[in-house]
């Protein structure tokens, strides 16, 4: 009522003097008194029979006061005086309930704020999620891509998608204006920018003359690009950039949080020009690779557009090698699954650890709460005796919730905050979009929701109950029913902690395989340096580039070594199938069996750079680099497959080519076995590799070759002289130089982070389960304190006591430790694409984990039983 | 002591502003006078008494201020506002319409002959 408002607001102002009430009741009473006394009676006796009819006065004086509108803020106040009252009084209980909520608060918020970003983070594209993309898959690439042969023919026609359009991928390209800089340019279809749905910041999209072949020279330039180079200029669009030596006419700025669907790095992003008639000629017929991305049309479903697209796709099967037919397949699949291939897993077993934290932490919440509860029935008691209603003894309580709950999510974003950022720090570039991860919100504020509950709920039981009588009257305090809730959680805790314990053991194993392993290269001291050229400047080819580079750098100080090769393990070279290499003189092995092979072009000196010993044979000499022959390493393992019980050296194996399809290709000669070599990078199993020399014959080196530098001076020393001697050569080549270390450390990056993450969760969980196991066992000790006391008058020893309160703890560990070790046993399989040389159920994890948890638990328990152990019998009979 | 008679939620608040619509009283004055008007059938204990008092001050219906009694004792007597002389003739025409209508369905109209 508006027009009450000034009289509430007066009021709440001037608050009434309870004098004045009580002046105002006496009064009435004397006033009483006197009526009777005036009818005639004897004054004392007027006096008794006023007093009798008046009645109590405290209920009138708290009817009168709650009158009042808005009164019970009054008792909020009173309520919040009172819980800081008991908090201060009981610090341990405080803090431990603070910081187990700034733990769960904590830990649960940050790592939702990473994981959201990778598993629910809107797409940057107009309706993102009604994007599929479309292709192949097959074992040399599992994610999906397709061939300008096919596409075309799909995208005309297709009924599933509104709209179908592609990408052809990463192309190195350099800006080659007054300073060089390497960029990543794109090139896309016409339609890519209207499809996915991009709005651009400044200018237009490609129009249809300029992706024809041959047609204008037209760019759209990243955010990145704009600010570095214009300085977010407008005057941008339309200007010219020079790209690879050539003048590139601006068109459009892309928006700030522009991405490709594959999320290539991206500076540029240029028109395919794609002469869609010469797809089924070029690259032996089948078109060049593209990756296809489509718009369902409303209503369809990403199966039913795949059902759709298969007799298409078996329509356009004609164009690959029959052989090869049964290894692809069609793939249709959210864009999202695509981008998220990988990380999925780590996603979700993260997200998984953190709610399991989350309800340790609320079960240690609500365990201390209950214990604090029981020990204050008779405070509970004694309150509602005078006059306390039981709401009031409720709102009591969600007080007290609430202020921790406050606490612990102060503390809580606090905690959150630091975590993210040693996330960030430490995160692997592997993990999509962890960089941008902030706190979010709505997660902050979901976690205090849950742990006020989750304190609320279980502070209230006690206050609930109705107050017996009995509980004012029984000198015991106990509550069996608050006792069996607290044990239940102390078990539920211990089970959870064992899961999580496990699974980061598991993860710690795994790590420590996977740094222990032979990789079989040598990585200290070695350098590897990679020079992007720009093709138009070697119209005649790059080998005489590399030639005079591979002499410069091996003049440099401390450089003892210099190979050259096209990829670096632990990563493989390009694949091949297997049945594409054929012996001499034998049947070819049937298609479609073997698998694959990592093939390397390599000079002789790449096997001394990275110390890979060859071990049997003479392997690749320099006078052979001059020759116009083929030579060839194998790996010991595809050594052993192709010639077993045989020596391979003088073996002639000729390698087939692709169109027509294993046509004889070039016969090589086996002059060496190469010890095995980690190829399928840190966590794959070494596949069967071989190398062909690089030979001193130009069309057999590409721009992407790397040199593999063996130093005998520390990396930041030899680093500026390397770019300095590639500057000479070739001012306009933008220099990547990088350690070996470096770059095989960096591959371990996700599995650390998952270690690391995963270990401290378990961590937080051991913590608070150990705390809630001394908490219960110390309460328990503390409650029966006057038993003690009797037990030792009747002769119990000091040992009978501590076996009495530490068997509690022991049942709780056997239980807990039981519940938790069948359930990381059943959820351990959810971990297994993340464990490298570890079973999912290995048994010394197991046995590990169940152990330390066994040594922990007991100190916990043992602590609090000791303690009762020493209780003096009078001591303890007098107790209370 | 007659039997006292459990007065109608709200009906209370009625009878003290009627009361108080006479003059200034204080709360041994306002249950007194009930009590006569009533014929003793109408008893206000001091624990439905103040609390009401109390009410009917904070929604601004009648207003306190300290005074001399009739024996000069010090008494807190409570006066009809503005607003509650409005809010009594709101509540008097509520409650004539609510007492016919109940003896509409208890069949006991006194002007009808039968």
């Amino acid at each position: 009522m508006i027009h009450d408002l000034p009289i509430r607001f007066r009021l709440f102002f001037l608050r009434k003097k309870p004098q004045e009430l009580d002046e105002e009741l006496r009064f009435h009473l004397e006033q009483a008194t006197e009526a009777r006394i005036a009818a005639g009676i004897a004054p004392d006796e007027a006096r008794r029979q006023a007093l009798v009819e008046f009645g109590g006065v405290e209920r009138t004086r708290e009817q009168c006061h709650q009158q009042r509108p808005g009164w019970w803020l009054g008792t909020v106040r009173q309520d919040i005086r009172y819980a800081l009252r008991g908090f201060r009084r009981n610090p341990v209980f405080t803090i431990a309930v603070i910081a187990t909520l700034a733990v769960g608060i904590g830990a649960t918020t940050a790592v939702f704020s990473v994981v959201d970003r990778i598993l629910f983070r809107p797409l940057p594209y107009a309706q993102g999620d009604r994007l599929v993309s479309v292709g192949l898959g097959q074992p040399l690439e599992r994610q999906e891509f397709t061939l300008g042969g096919f596409f075309f023919e799909w995208r005309d026609t297709q009924k599933p998608f509104q709209s179908m359009t592609y990408e052809m991928g990463y192309g190195d390209c350099n800006l080659t204006e007054n300073q060089p800089v390497h960029l990543h340019c794109i090139s896309v279809a016409q339609n890519f920018i209207p499809v996915m749905g991009i709005p651009l910041q400044l200018g237009r999209n490609f129009t249809a003359e300029e992706d024809l072949p041959n047609g204008p020279r037209v760019a759209m330039i990243t955010d990145g690009l704009w600010l570095r180079r214009f300085n977010r200029s407008p005057a941008a669009v339309n200007q010219q950039i020079n790209i690879d030596g050539h003048l590139t006419r601006i068109v459009g700025v892309l928006p700030r949080d522009f991405e490709m669907p594959r999320l290539q790095p991206t500076d540029i992003v240029q028109p395919a020009q794609v002469d869609i008639a010469e797809q089924h000629t070029v690259n032996s017929g089948i078109g060049y690779p593209m990756w296809a991305f489509a718009r369902l049309r409303p209503g369809v479903s990403v199966a039913q557009a795949k059902a759709a697209m298969q007799p298409l796709y078996l329509h356009t099967q004609q164009w690959i090698p029959s052989e090869l037919r049964k290894e692809f397949q069609l793939q249709v699949r959210s864009l999202r699954d695509r981008q998220m291939h990988d990380a999925y897993t780590a996603a979700w077993v993260m997200l998984t650890a953190v709610l399991v934290v989350l309800l340790i932490a609320c079960a240690n919440v609500a365990s201390l709460f209950s214990a604090r509860g029981a020990a204050r029935q008779r405070e509970l008691a004694v309150r509602s005796a005078l006059g306390a209603s039981r709401g009031r003894l409720i709102r009591q309580t969600l007080t007290e919730a609430f202020l921790l709950a406050l606490a612990g999510a102060a503390a809580g974003c606090l905690f959150a905050e630091i975590l993210l950022r040693v996330f960030v720090a430490i995160a692997p570039t592997g993990i999509p979009f962890l960089a941008s991860a902030g706190l979010d919100l709505r997660i902050v504020l979901f976690t205090v929701l849950v742990s006020f509950v989750c304190a609320a709920l279980f502070g209230i039981i006690p206050a609930l109950e109705k107050p017996r009588a009995i509980a004012l009257a029984a000198r015991q305090t106990k509550s069996s029913a608050h006792a069996r809730l607290r044990r239940l959680l102390v078990a539920i805790q211990i089970a959870l902690s064992v899961v999580l314990l496990s699974g980061a053991s598991l993860l710690v194993r795994s790590f420590w395989n996977l740094q222990q392993q032979n990789l079989g290269i040598a990585t200290r001291n070695v350098i590897t340096v990679h020079v992007p050229l720009n093709g138009e400047r070697y119209p005649s080819g790059f080998l005489d580039f590399y030639l005079r580079a591979q002499a410069a750098l091996g003049h440099l100080p401390g450089i003892t070594t210099v190979g050259m090769t096209d990829s670096l393990p632990p990563i493989g070279g390009q694949g091949m199938r297997y049945p594409e290499l054929r012996v001499v003189g034998r049947a070819p092995t049937p298609a479609g069996l073997g698998g694959t092979v990592s093939v390397r072009h390599v000079t002789p000196d790449y096997f001394r750079a990275l110390q890979i010993p060859i071990v049997n044979g003479p392997g690749f000499t320099d006078p052979e680099r001059n020759s116009t022959g083929h030579f060839m390493i194998l790996s010991r393992e595809l050594a052993a497959r192709m010639f077993p019980g045989e020596d391979p050296i003088g073996k002639r194996i000729e390698v087939a080519i692709f169109n027509p399809y294993r046509a004889p290709g070039p016969v090589f000669t086996v002059v060496g076995v190469a010890a095995n070599v980690k190829n399928a990078g840190l966590t794959g199993d070494d596949g069967p590799e071989l190398y062909e020399l690089a030979t001193n014959q130009p069309d057999t080196w590409s721009d992407r070759h790397f040199f593999v530098l063996a130093s005998s001076l520390p990396f930041s020393v030899v680093a500026p002289l390397i770019r300095s001697t590639i500057a000479q050569l070739d001012p306009t080549a933008p220099v990547e130089v990088s350690s070996m270390t470096q770059t095989v450390s960096q591959l371990a990056d996700r599995p650390r982070f998952e270690t690391a993450l995963l270990g401290f969760f378990a961590f937080c969980g051991l913590l608070m389960a150990v705390i809630g196991l001394y908490g219960v066992i110390s309460f328990v000790a503390t409650q029966r304190t006057q038993e003690i006391g009797i037990r030792m008058a009747l002769g119990a020893t000091r040992m009978h006591i501590l076996r009495l309160i530490a068997g509690e703890g022991v049942r709780l560990i056997l239980v807990g430790g039981l519940l938790g070790l069948g359930a990381a046993l059943g959820s351990a399989q959810l971990l297994k694409s993340l464990l490298f040389n570890v079973p999912p159920r290995d048994p010394i994890t197991y046995a590990a984990v169940t152990l330390l948890l066994a040594v922990v638990a007991l100190i916990a328990t043992l602590i609090p039983a000791r303690a009762a152990m020493q209780v003096e019998p009078v001591t303890a009979l007098r107790y209370e | 002591m007659p039997e006292s008679t459990d007065l109608l939620q709200g009906t209370l608040d009625l009878l003290i502003l009627q009361t108080l619509a006479l003059g200034p009283m204080h709360g041994w004055g306002v249950a007194q006078r009930i009590q006569q008007v009533s014929k003793d059938v109408l008893q206000i204990g001091q624990g439905s008494l103040y609390p009401a008092l109390h009410r009917l001050e904070y929604k601004g219906w009648i207003k306190a201020d300290w005074g001399n009694s009739e024996n000069n004792r010090r008494a807190k007597f409570y006066v009809l506002t503005a607003a509650g002389r409005k809010q009594l003739q709101t509540e008097l025409a509520s409650w004539e319409r609510l007492s016919a209508a109940i003896a509409l369905v208890l069949g006991r109209i006194p002007q009808v002959v039968s």
